[in-house]
């Protein structure tokens, strides 16, 4: 068993407020100069910078998760983590099925780039990400998690785009794995300042948009024998002896 | 004036509650977002919201309003409409956007509080 440092919620430069040095290879770099083991990539709506991520991982010590942060209608982010690239084209799929069909306004938005592991411009993704889907929050947990993925719900802390701040409260029955805070709140004081988590674990992350945010922003240590999710999902819930260190 | 009142006349349907129509509408409140309406809306109030979650149930039970309204052809879900029967809220929708209706609800003598 050993530690790991986590950031599970990383936003590359087709997230089109990401900065353009957020490219998979310049992600992966500054994890491993700076003993950031594990990195989930979550960009809006879509995981097509994952693949690029994965590549750029290949032979150094740093573990990439595919990930995806998603919109709801009812304007709720998540961060859907998965184990295997093929569980991410499966949801994305879902997600592709469930896009208002909206193109982007790079004008107004940014730039939506898909990159390669060597930094060099795929495509311009031209489908608005920043959008809701005609998804609901329920729906989208549950084909998550019934493709092996776990759902955090995304900075609950915030006053936009949360469960809470939508919702209200986090509803009965929803398959949540746990819920994230920003930097604005230490992770501590979350349960206390937000008693609606209820009893669900909390996580935190940098929700970086830049290197400087990535570098600078909360991350989170885990006791793990392996770098993988089945381990982080264990991690979170205290079983096995794995769990949270900070 | 009741919810019956504007029941009969607004293009309102009534979707759960029936047998709640003859509370009495003291106010008005507009909101998509749930933490706010628990914030702000007063009792009594009929409240217009495009959100078909059933967390609209809950918030609506919660502020004692005297209906919903899901406002823009919007449809609420399933879980919403059976839960708003079984808690005993009146759920309306209409297919005018929630301006237009915010709009003939005020002429009706609906007013904020």
């Amino acid at each position: 068993m050993r530690r790991f440092v986590a950031d599970l919620h990383v936003h590359t430069l087709l997230s089109p407020c990401a900065a353009v040095e957020m490219t998979p290879r310049n992600i992966v770099w500054h994890a491993a100069q700076n003993g950031i083991d594990i990195v989930a990539i979550t960009d809006h709506n879509a995981g097509d910078n994952v693949t690029a991520a994965l590549a750029a991982a290949k032979g150094t010590d740093v573990t990439v998760l595919p990930g995806m942060e998603v919109e709801t209608k009812e304007e709720v982010h998540f961060i859907a983590l998965f184990e295997k690239p093929r569980q991410l084209f499966a949801w994305e799929k879902v997600v592709a099925a469930h896009r208002s069909g909206r193109m982007n306004d790079t004008d107004k938005f940014g730039a939506q780039f898909v990159v390669d592991a060597e930094d060099n411009l795929v495509a311009v993704k031209e489908e608005m990400l920043l959008a809701s889907l005609t998804l609901s929050l329920a729906e989208a947990c549950e084909q998550v998690t019934a493709l092996g993925g776990l759902a955090i719900a995304s900075h609950v802390d915030r006053p936009a785009y949360s469960v809470l701040s939508q919702l209200g409260f986090i509803p009965p029955g929803l398959a949540l794995t746990a819920v994230e805070v920003s930097r604005r709140t230490p992770r501590a004081e979350a349960a206390q300042r937000f008693p609606a988590i209820g009893g669900l674990p909390v996580v935190t992350a940098s929700d970086a948009h830049t290197i400087e945010d990535f570098l600078s922003g909360p991350k989170m240590a885990f006791n793990l024998e392996e770098p993988t999710l089945a381990e982080i999902r264990q991690a979170l819930y205290n079983e096995n002896s794995r769990g949270v260190v900070l | 004036m009741t919810v019956n009142d504007l029941v009969g006349s607004l293009p309102l349907t009534v979707v759960a509650g029936q047998d709640k129509l003859a509370a009495e509408v003291t106010g008005g409140y507009v909101s998509d977002l749930l933490s706010n309406v628990m914030g702000f809306a007063a009792p009594g109030s009929v409240w217009v919201t495009m959100q078909g979650h059933q967390n609209v149930v809950a918030v609506a039970s919660l502020a004692g309003l005297a209906a919903v309204v899901v406002a823009g052809g919007a449809v609420p879900e399933p879980e919403t409409v059976a839960k708003a029967e079984a808690e005993g809220i009146v759920l309306l929708t209409t297919s005018l956007t929630s301006f237009e209706l915010v709009g003939q609800l005020y002429r009706s003598g609906v007013k904020g509080q």
